[in-house]
């Protein structure tokens, strides 16, 4: 998850890391429920956090803004494919913006429900969907450009 | 026809689709929407295309941790104190030993020790789905290493080795993407 939400391994690594204290600082305030949404929730927020934190800074290492930072086309041969490279995939949801990158990474590669993924975001769930949706149609645009 | 368009698309169905086939929708919004759909060739397009990016997604190969990763992490979390009854002990008669000398803890020290074992297992349990492992996918698109290796052309170069891309400066590759 830490890896598709920032796109490479060091970022990925940051993250992780950057989660476990989190988890470390809470796991005494957790609630048994979902382990598993409570970890996406703290992973999501995280990596939003450190994208705005970056947002400010002059060296802008993730992506926010899928106009000015356009991922190689994969070509017209994957155009016409039923299927698409896991690197390609991960290049297009690098440049979606961060807040349809989380919707669509907890949605389709964490697996989490609209009402999971809302409460992970503190969004409603038509917000949800609505990320969602353009977040693919944006992934599928990019990939068949 | 109850209406479920958002107001940039006053005709067209937009993120229902998303909703439709995250099995997200009520029953009757999900029959309407499929109502609508067999008799707009635009919706029924896009529906394809969302449909098409969410497989791609879908069937992302989970990425396994770098090598050496977790060794780093373990400083993080570092492992409980013995207690005074233990240390007296040897390591053999620790192990002969632990579940007596843990039901004649105090209660204080039993609170201390649960609370190390929840970090510990909490810290394994985060690592592994931050990181995704063992998360279940369906297949991965890339061809396995065996069908790599047996492709004609194919050395175990650098250069051509997707793998040793993703090594951090040159550490032994023992992940795979």
């Amino acid at each position: 998850m830490a890896y598709r939400l920032t796109g490479n391994h060091d970022d990925a690594q940051d993250l992780v890391q950057e989660v476990l204290l989190r988890v470390r600082r809470g796991l005494e305030t957790y609630q048994p429920g979902s382990l598993e949404g409570w970890l996406s929730r703290i992973t999501t927020n995280t990596f939003l956090d450190e994208t705005r934190r970056r947002k400010r800074r002059p060296l802008d290492l993730f992506p926010d803004d899928p106009d000015r930072v356009v991922p190689p086309s994969p070509g017209a041969d994957v155009a016409m494919a039923a299927e698409a490279l896991p690197d390609d995939v991960q290049e297009a949801l690098r440049g979606l913006p961060p807040e349809y990158r989380s919707a669509v990474v907890l949605s389709d590669v964490v697996g989490l429900s609209y009402q999971e993924i809302g409460d992970a975001l503190h969004v409603p769930v038509g917000t949800v969907r609505s990320r969602i949706h353009r977040g693919r149609a944006l992934l599928r645009g990019v990939l068949t450009r | 026809m109850r209406s479920f368009n958002p107001p940039h698309l006053p005709d067209h169905l937009g993120d229902v689709l998303s909703g439709l086939l995250d099995g997200e929708l009520a029953a009757d919004q999900a029959q309407a929407a499929r109502s609508h759909l067999g008799g707009c060739p635009s919706c029924a397009e896009e529906l394809l295309a969302v449909g098409q990016a969410r497989t791609w997604l879908r069937a992302l190969p989970p990425v396994e941790a770098p090598f050496g990763f977790y060794e780093r992490l373990a400083p993080m979390w570092p492992a409980p104190a013995p207690t005074q009854q233990e240390r007296r002990l040897s390591p053999f008669e620790a192990r002969q030993k632990p579940s007596s000398f843990r039901h004649q803890a105090p209660p204080e020290r039993a609170n201390l020790r649960r609370r190390a074992g929840l970090v510990a297992v909490g810290a394994a349990a985060a690592t592994a789905a931050v990181l995704g492992v063992g998360t279940p996918r369906e297949s991965p698109v890339s061809p396995s290493a065996p069908q790599v290796a047996r492709a004609p052309g194919n050395s175990p170069s650098v250069a051509t080795d997707v793998l040793s891309k993703l090594a951090p400066m040159g550490v032994p590759v023992s992940f795979r993407r």
